[in-house]
């Protein structure tokens, strides 16, 4: 076939590819196609590259079944997406994050010496990846054009590979770096990488038909004539140790390669745009590459038992249909090819180059402040460069490992090569999405010893035509057979990409478990991580750092990197969830910066807008005063609360009191019913008496005289105790009625009254036979009040003195003292007594102690209470206590008056 | 419906499964031909797609679950 044709076709199939592509994002990103979980499945199959392709086939032919681990970890790997992928689909959207450098380096303290790193390994560690599609393509237009198969012999203008390289990194920079786009999403890249998926797999499908069916007769007679082939049937005889470590290793490195390639992390999670995708892509994914493997083992049957003795088995796809003279079927086969390594080249260059610009060049580009870069007003174009020029330098160093790389390897090895290495990242990625206590310093331990166990044990040792290198190889360094790089340690009998994944990332995890566990973790980091392991719901990210700054600053920081219309729309509808209004909020809160953080992480990575954001940022880490406030807060809680306490106690305590004044009030009803009772009794009595003897007075004339004059003796008598008890009763409630006033307000002089009062009653206490002792030990004592109450209150006291004085030898007394501001007046008595439970209800009315003494006394019962009333309006109190000798004593405190006091 | 970490734990189960499933030594204990196919080639293939069977039934029962929550 001409050389000319099959690069026409080529590049017309890559032009069509770009066509969609351009098409796609002409029509602002087809919703219908990006926001499909169909495109989502196709676009996750940039898995399968020109590896798969001719690769797969290669290795099933010298290996039988080897080539299935590859597949079969991602489906185990897809098994656990909804627990593994889609917390990073969560955690990245949160984060804005671009690349799967930048989920390491967020996840770590946004450490952009971290994601630095990982940038590094992973663009080290993808050269002999890129090296490979390069040389599948060369190989198979090799095969096609009927020249020399070995790529790099030729001389440079002829190689085809270098062609290759050219025109897919042209292809690379139209389809990843045409403009940034906020959160790295290509829409037209995807819509073309599914597209190219589909070729993939209807081309091998094709190829697989026409070997099957156009070649053999069915896979009964290719099947059947594989195992009467001496040479290939032992493949499938049954032998307890034909897969060993090899199998389990490829199947554990190609679950973790399915996250933890660039390209991958770029389909799967950067360009994923609906998370929903996920539950489709879980199964579908896997059942495509089940239908795209269906074929390869046939594949390479039928090549060897067509082309024996055939050096390169990686070209089977190629030359079967050549064999059976169908060179359509071979451009097909040669275009599958083209597409898969295509495919791959074009997105992980792109990751990288977004890698490489994001975490590595622009941090360090902006922390050089010479350059003035954060100054600038529009950084995209520079973005852009900084991308293209990541793009080449990727490509050429993928070429030029070509050429220098032994060309005997097959194609499978040199992929697994690139999986060992970015298998690296897995124990850092994993360890720190579900576990709280990895640490930046485990992870970059973990990271850096695994990789250099790589170099180790992998890389230096395929540059296997260097003769120092052979020399390494079979002896080890300086001579020392312990460090041989395929028998590090003296563990041979395993393969040396086997060796490597065991030896590589048993350093790598145990130096992130190690570190991390003696580390001892800051609160930040331990905030920080938690961020990501408890990370269904990110909202709450902001709060670890208290971070403010203007809004214009940050707005014009971002429309630098992003375009004015977009950060404006951008923070529009971030102000509009907030409920801000964008054109009066000036100052940004912590999560208002965390927001600019993150639209601004989503063009050039974490890293480089932790740097620009921090620049402008006022960072308050939690300072002294910080928790002083929130110390400050917690006490006012606490004041609350006790004032609460108090409260409630107030409460009790008033209710207490309205419980008692309810117990008073019963008893005041009680009272009431008494007196209502009492004064019933009191009156009708006499009442009752003077009727009866008034009757008797009228319906008996002829009483005698002396009969007559007694019982008019009885009516006058308790007539007069009529009007005494009504007198009294009026006097109580006049008493009553005046309230707190007294009626007459002068100076009065205690003496007097206390010597006006004995005389009133001199007469009785020698009528009863009771000695009474006057003692006026403060003459000059004054208060302010009325002479005739206070006197009346004293004639009250000292006829219950007399009234409850013995018969024999009572003896009573009234004094007037002065303590201190006050003046007392004292009548004392050696009666009986009151006993302490009665001292209050003695000044209650018509409350008579007679009852309990077995003789009604004289008298109303409402002496007491009307005294009580009368000191009260004098603002004094009246009391009862136990006398010296027994008996009661009536105490009675009034305020002197000042005129009283002694100058 | 399925409680959230029941279908988790299906999710975990079926991981495990295929492990064990997908590598030796399992594996090793398929020879030889069936119907004229090769045996292991048979199994490979039966198992892997016994397994897609089952994240796909199983990511059809959960989705109800997931809809439920509010869109993100």
């Amino acid at each position: 076939m001409s050389q000319q044709l099959i690069l026409g076709v080529a590049i017309a199939y890559l032009l069509v590819l770009f066509a969609i592509a351009w098409l796609v994002e002409r029509r602002g990103g087809a919703p219908r196609l990006t926001g499909s979980s169909l495109v989502y499945t196709l676009s996750l199959a940039v898995y399968c590259s020109s590896w798969t392709f001719n690769g797969g086939v290669g290795r099933a032919a010298l290996n039988g079944f080897d080539f299935l681990p590859i597949y079969l970890g991602p489906t185990l790997a897809f098994c656990l997406g909804p627990i593994v992928i889609r917390r990073m689909l969560r955690i990245s959207k949160a984060n804005r994050i671009t690349s799967i450098a930048d989920l390491i380096g967020a996840r770590f303290g946004r450490s952009a010496g971290l994601a630095a790193l990982v940038t590094v390994i992973a663009v080290i560690g993808l050269v002999p990846y890129i090296a490979l599609q390069l040389r599948s393509i060369a190989q198979g237009y090799a095969t096609l054009s009927a020249t020399s198969s070995v790529p790099g012999s030729q001389p440079l203008q002829l190689d085809s590979a270098l062609w290759a390289a050219a025109i897919l990194t042209v292809f690379a920079m139209l389809f990843g770096s045409r403009s940034i786009h906020p959160g790295e999403h290509h829409p037209g890249m995807v819509v073309a990488i599914a597209a190219e998926s589909i070729l993939k797999l209807l081309s091998l499908t094709i190829i697989g038909v026409f070997v099957v069916y156009g070649l053999f007769h069915g896979f009964g007679d290719l099947f059947g004539r594989a195992a009467s082939a001496p040479e290939i049937a032992p493949t499938f005889a049954q032998a307890p140790d034909r897969y060993g470590f090899s199998w389990i290793a490829m199947t554990v490195l190609a679950m973790l390669a399915a996250f933890c390639l660039p390209r991958q992390f770029q389909v799967m999670v950067v360009e994923n745009v609906d998370e929903r995708h996920l539950d489709r892509a879980i199964w579908q994914f896997p059942l495509y590459l089940l239908l795209i493997n269906l074929f390869v083992l046939p594949i390479a049957l039928a090549g060897r038992l067509l082309l024996p003795g055939t050096d390169n088995p990686d070209n089977f796809v190629l030359a079967l249909p050549l064999l059976g003279q169908r060179p359509i079927i071979s451009l097909i086969a040669f275009l599958g090819g083209v597409s898969a390594a295509a495919s791959m080249v074009v997105v992980e260059t792109t990751a990288l180059s977004i890698m490489v610009c994001n975490d590595v060049v622009m941090p360090a580009l902006l922390r050089v402040k010479s350059l003035g870069l954060s100054e600038r007003s529009d950084l995209t174009r520079l973005l852009l460069w900084v991308r293209r020029a990541a793009m080449v330098v990727v490509m050429v160093l993928g070429y030029l490992y070509m050429r220098h790389d032994s060309s005997e390897v097959a194609l499978v090895s040199i992929g697994l090569m690139s999986f060992v290495a970015v298998a690296q990242f897995a124990p850092a990625l994993l360890g720190g999405l579900f576990w709280r206590g990895a640490t930046k310093a485990g992870a970059i331990a973990g990271i850096s010893l695994g990789f250099l166990v790589w170099c180790y044990t992998l890389l230096i040792p395929s540059f296997t035509h260097e003769p120092l290198v052979a020399a390494f190889i079979t002896r080890g360094p300086f001579g020392i057979g312990l460090l041989r790089p395929y028998g590090l340690f003296g563990l041979v009998g395993l393969d040396p990409v086997t060796h490597a994944t065991f030896w590589s990332l048993l350093a790598n995890i145990g130096a992130l478990l190690g570190v991390s566990m003696l580390e001892r973790q800051r609160p930040v980091d331990r905030a920080h991580a938690a961020l990501f392991v408890d990370a269904d719901n990110p909202s709450d990210a902001a709060q670890s750092w208290r971070r403010t700054a203007l809004i214009p600053d940050l707005n014009s920081l971002a429309s630098r990197f992003l375009g004015r219309a977009r950060t404006e729309a951008a923070f529009a509808s971030w102000a509009r969830e907030r409920g801000l209004d964008p054109a009066t909020a000036i100052r940004a809160d912590a999560e208002t910066v965390l927001f600019y953080e993150r639209l601004l992480a989503s063009a050039i990575g974490a890293a480089s807008a932790r740097v620009l954001v921090g620049a402008i940022v006022e960072e308050e880490p939690l300072g002294v005063e910080e928790v002083m406030r929130i110390l400050d807060e917690t006490s006012r809680v606490i004041e609350a609360n006790q004032r609460l306490e108090d409260k409630s106690r107030a409460l009790e305590a008033a209710s207490a009191e309205l419980k008692q004044v309810n117990a008073r009030l019963t008893e005041l009803d009680r009272l009431k019913d008494d007196f209502v009772a009492t004064v019933n009794h009191e009156l009708r009595t006499p009442l009752a008496s003077i009727r009866a003897f008034s009757e008797i007075l009228r319906d008996h004339p002829r009483l005698s005289d002396a009969e007559r004059l007694e019982f008019l003796a009885i009516i006058i008598a308790e007539s007069e105790r009529l009007t005494r008890l009504i007198g009294q009763l009026l006097h109580l409630s006049k008493i009553e009625a005046s309230g707190a006033i007294p009626a007459q307000r002068a100076l009065v002089d205690l003496a007097a009254v206390v010597r006006e009062s004995s005389a009133a009653m001199r007469q009785v206490f020698a009528g009863a036979n009771v000695s009474l002792d006057v003692d006026i030990a403060d003459a000059e004592a004054q208060v302010m009040g009325d002479h005739d109450r206070l006197v009346q209150v004293l004639i009250n006291l000292l006829g219950n003195a007399v009234k409850f004085s013995p018969r024999r030898g009572g003896r009573a007394e009234l004094s007037v003292r002065r303590y201190g501001a006050e003046v007392e007046l004292a009548v004392a008595d050696n009666g009986p007594g009151i006993p302490p439970a009665d001292r209050t209800v003695v000044f209650d009315r018509f409350r008579q102690l007679g009852d309990s003494m077995g003789e009604r006394p004289e008298g109303v019962g409402l002496g007491l209470a009307i005294s009580q009333k009368i000191v009260e309006q004098h603002g004094g109190r009246i009391w009862v206590e136990e006398a010296e000798g027994g008996g009661a004593v009536f105490k009675i405190r009034l305020e002197a008056a000042r005129v009283a006091e002694p100058a | 419906m399925l409680r959230r970490t029941a279908r988790r734990d299906r999710f975990i189960g079926l991981f495990v499964l295929g492990a064990i499933l997908f590598n030796p030594p399992i594996l090793n204990l398929f020879g030889g031909t069936v119907f004229g196919w090769p045996a292991l080639f048979v199994y490979l293939f039966g198992a892997w797609a016994l397994i897609i069977a089952a994240v796909a039934l199983l990511s059809r029962t959960g989705r109800a679950a997931d809809d439920e929550q509010a869109p993100r």
